[in-house]
């Protein structure tokens, strides 16, 4: 190492301007004649040669590197935050939204089949609010269809569930209109048509509409996974250590070199780089809580608590057309106990929302619903004589005035849950968006001054040369 | 130096390219897709038993006792006086057969043929016509005959077929509607008989003696079962089968709902009804005949039977021949 050489002198000695230097200097160095006499790999080896064995050489060598290592540092944590954000601005805008859409298309479909088999069973004329109910039940489901329908995107899956469900939805209503008619002329066939109607709507398209819900919730789950993954922040991590020790290596050789203690350039650069990574990590971190809090208070109830209104509806279908059909077909109070099983406060989804709602403060409708849920069980078991020794049922216990009340209420408690559960996912994932805000910007810009300071400060070194 | 960074780059740009891959593990996820894909029970395959048992006068009851109590006086001791004592008479019957019994669905009543025959017995036992004397009870079809073994009914109407097998189990009544299988068909439809079934489609209930009957009197129609009687009539009117094949009892009905039908061809096989009563009480069934011998006597079966069925079966038919044992 020529470390013992007094540069200040021969530097000074020379005078040429600053920023032509490095091609000045080397250009003389390569004899054009040698190039012909020997390998024609001999220049490269010579200016390699040069920049290892000559200290302004190796001056550029790591001013090159300086710059190699900012612009390496720049792509990794542009990368990092770029998947992350557009992980949690897919959840946010996009993928929570479609799935928001495939739980209303979803319930509102279950919704309307309790409701029609319900009103077929009050007696008399239907009451113009459950009409109602039904109408504004159809339209919810539509209004989704036509969402998902635009928004669905390339799943094939996807793209097939959302065609059964426009093809049969048409028919359902139709079959549910023929029963109407019939039922209005007092016809048992309308009863027929009815379970018909219910038959198409639970075995050809709530299947559909589960595909869908299965899809999006899966999509969702994925961007969760890629929004919060650690291994971009490890990446993240190493990526300015390793930054930051090149860059500090740099200024140490520099200042053996030059035996100047600081260079307020390069230092400079150095700080400019903490920040950025100190920024990015913590923007990088708030993002990952925002995102899983998003998840675990937000939309992890939200499919639970539609889960459960799913069901419930299925139970209430089951309900009714458990009297519809009594004296001929027993599978209704079967699937009703299995509905009533996989709802169940201990061990089934309402327990699931229990355990949710503690961790959101809301136990209060929680517990709420594991009460009205378990009068809801006592009315079902003794109006479709689940638990009564096998008794026959007597005729014209309808579905009572006081279990369709209670199903109200708990329909009302989880739909009330389910808005403050996606207001809570709005809230943390709004969040999470905002955490990376500005990041995609500061990056490459403090990058690039970090680069353009340090070049600048080993230039001032090498300067002294000339 | 430069190499070992331009290693460290591939590895950690490979790294966060891959990081998207990693999926989260989601209890509340699985559970909810779990708890969705709940299956639906599918209905059971019912099939009619193929042991059938010999008797002679399968029709044949118990004969009414000489002299009929007067109503609202039974005698001390009978079965009678227990269900005047319990203030009500539990009769299990169907909901879903028009004109023959049926759950209204504008007044919330069970009402038809077989109810005001059950009627009538429940006011000869109590001695007044108040609708709160029988306590109705929808039974399928499987729970008619056990029903009335347990006791958890009185008395069962409900299109019960007079068989051999099933007289071993409960006790009948004499007959008190005699059904023939019968075909219907779209007012314009070619099909006359049995004898114009060939490569047509005839709805029937899976599970019924109606569907066998159908494949041993017309081998070449293509029979299309439903878990439900009155899913044919919807078959029918959406033209998905050709032809429904089964009691006339419940085609009246059907032909009631749907005046664009018509019931054609003579009678496939015979069901005569019988009403169904515990073995315990062999004195009840002696009565409930008593009360059916009067309703012939005094035109009550015939009025019930012009009330429910008048419009759309004519003439009204005599009432059911009856045989008498012991």
């Amino acid at each position: 190492m020529p470390d013992g050489v007094p540069f200040r002198t021969h530097n000074r000695s020379v005078f040429s301007p600053r920023f032509g230097l490095a091609m000045e200097g080397h250009q003389p160095v390569i004899p054009l004649g040698r190039a012909s006499i020997g390998a024609p790999a001999a220049p490269a080896r010579a200016w390699a040669r040069e920049r290892l064995t000559t200290t302004p050489g190796r001056l550029v060598l790591v001013s090159i590197l300086v710059v190699a290592g900012a612009v390496c540092f720049g792509v990794i944590a542009t990368a990092a935050e770029r998947s992350r954000a557009r992980a949690a601005q897919a959840a946010r805008a996009q993928t929570e939204p479609l799935l928001a859409q495939a739980v209303t298309l979803y319930t509102a479909l279950s919704d309307a089949n309790a409701s029609e088999t319900t009103t077929f069973l009050t007696g008399g004329l239907e009451p113009q609010a459950r009409r109602a109910h039904y109408l504004q039940d159809l339209r919810l489901a539509s209004d989704s269809l036509t969402t998902l329908t635009r928004e669905v995107g390339g799943s094939a899956d996807a793209r097939t569930a959302v065609a059964t469900i426009s093809e049969q939805l048409p028919l359902y209503t139709g079959l549910v209109e023929a029963a109407r008619a019939d039922n209005r002329q007092a016809l048992p066939v309308g009863a027929a048509y009815l379970r018909q109607a219910s038959a198409l709507l639970t075995t050809t398209i709530l299947p559909a509409a589960d595909q869908l819900y299965t899809t999006e919730a899966t999509r969702l789950g994925d961007d969760y996974g890629s929004g919060t993954a650690t291994v971009a922040l490890v990446v993240f991590a190493l990526a300015a250590v390793a930054a930051l020790t090149l860059l500090i290596g740099a200024q140490l050789y520099v200042a053996r070199i030059s035996r100047r203690v600081l260079n307020v350039p390069m230092l400079l650069a150095t700080l400019v780089l903490a920040a950025v990574s100190v920024w990015t990590l913590v923007g990088l971190i708030a993002e990952q809580n925002a995102l899983a809090r998003a998840q675990r208070d937000g939309s992890d109830a939200v499919e639970v608590l539609s889960a459960t209104r799913v069901l419930l509806s299925r139970a209430q279908s089951d309900e009714s057309l458990t009297l519809v059909n009594r004296g001929s077909d027993e599978t209704d109070p079967q699937d009703l106990s299995r509905v009533i099983g996989v709802l169940a406060p201990r061990g089934g989804l309402i327990g699931e929302v229990a355990a949710l709602s503690k961790r959101t403060g809301t136990s209060r409708y929680a517990d709420q619903l594991a009460s009205d849920f378990d009068s809801y069980r006592a009315e079902v078991a003794q109006s479709a004589s689940l638990e009564n020794g096998g008794q026959p049922a007597p005729i014209g216990l309808a579905v009572s005035a006081n279990s369709a009340a209670i199903a109200g209420r708990l329909s009302a408690n989880l739909a009330q849950q389910s808005e403050a559960a996606e207001t809570r996912f709005t809230g943390a994932a709004a969040d999470a968006t905002g955490s990376l805000s500005g990041l995609s910007l500061v990056i490459p810009i403090a990058t690039v001054l970090a680069a353009a300071l340090a070049l600048l400060g080993i230039r001032q070194r090498l300067s002294e040369y000339r | 130096m430069r190499r070992a960074t331009a290693t460290a780059l591939i590895i950690a740009l490979s790294a966060t390219m891959l990081d998207g891959c990693g999926s989260s593990s989601d209890q509340a996820q699985r559970m909810t897709l779990a708890a969705l894909g709940t299956p639906s029970p599918s209905p059971p395959r019912t099939s009619a038993s193929s042991v059938t048992p010999r008797c002679t006068n399968v029709t044949a009851s118990l004969r009414p006792p000489a002299v009929m109590p007067a109503p609202g006086a039974m005698a001390a001791g009978s079965f009678m006086a227990a269900i005047k004592k319990r203030g009500y008479l539990t009769a299990g019957v169907d909901q879903n057969t028009f004109l023959f019994a049926y759950f209204n669905p504008l007044d919330a009543h069970v009402e038809g043929f077989e109810i005001d025959i059950l009627r009538q017995i429940a006011s000869a036992i109590f001695g007044n016509n108040n609708p709160n004397d029988i306590h109705f009870a929808a039974v399928t079809t499987a729970e008619r005959i056990p029903a009335v073994q347990q006791g958890s009914v009185d008395i069962v109407a409900d299109a019960v077929t007079i068989t051999c097998q099933r007289r071993q189990q409960v006790d009948f009544s004499t007959v008190y509607y005699g059904a023939q299988q019968k075909l219907l068909v779209p007012s314009n439809s070619s099909i006359g008989s049995d004898k114009d079934l060939a490569g047509k489609r005839v709805c029937a209930t899976i599970g019924s003696t109606s569907i066998q009957t159908l494949r041993s009197v017309a081998p070449r129609a293509i029979p299309v079962g439903v878990q439900q009687r009155t899913d044919c009539l919807v078959r029918l009117q959406q033209g998905s089968v050709d032809a429904i094949t089964s009691d006339d009892s419940i085609l009246l009905g059907f032909k009631a709902q749907d005046p664009y039908t018509k019931i054609v061809g003579g009678s496939m096989a015979s069901e005569p009804y019988g009403i169904a009563i515990s073995k315990a009480h062999p004195d009840f069934v002696r009565f409930v005949n008593g009360v059916l011998a009067q309703m012939r006597a005094d035109g009550a079966w015939q009025a019930i039977y012009a009330h429910w069925l008048g419009n759309v079966a004519s003439p009204i038919p005599a009432p059911p021949q009856v045989q008498y044992v012991g």
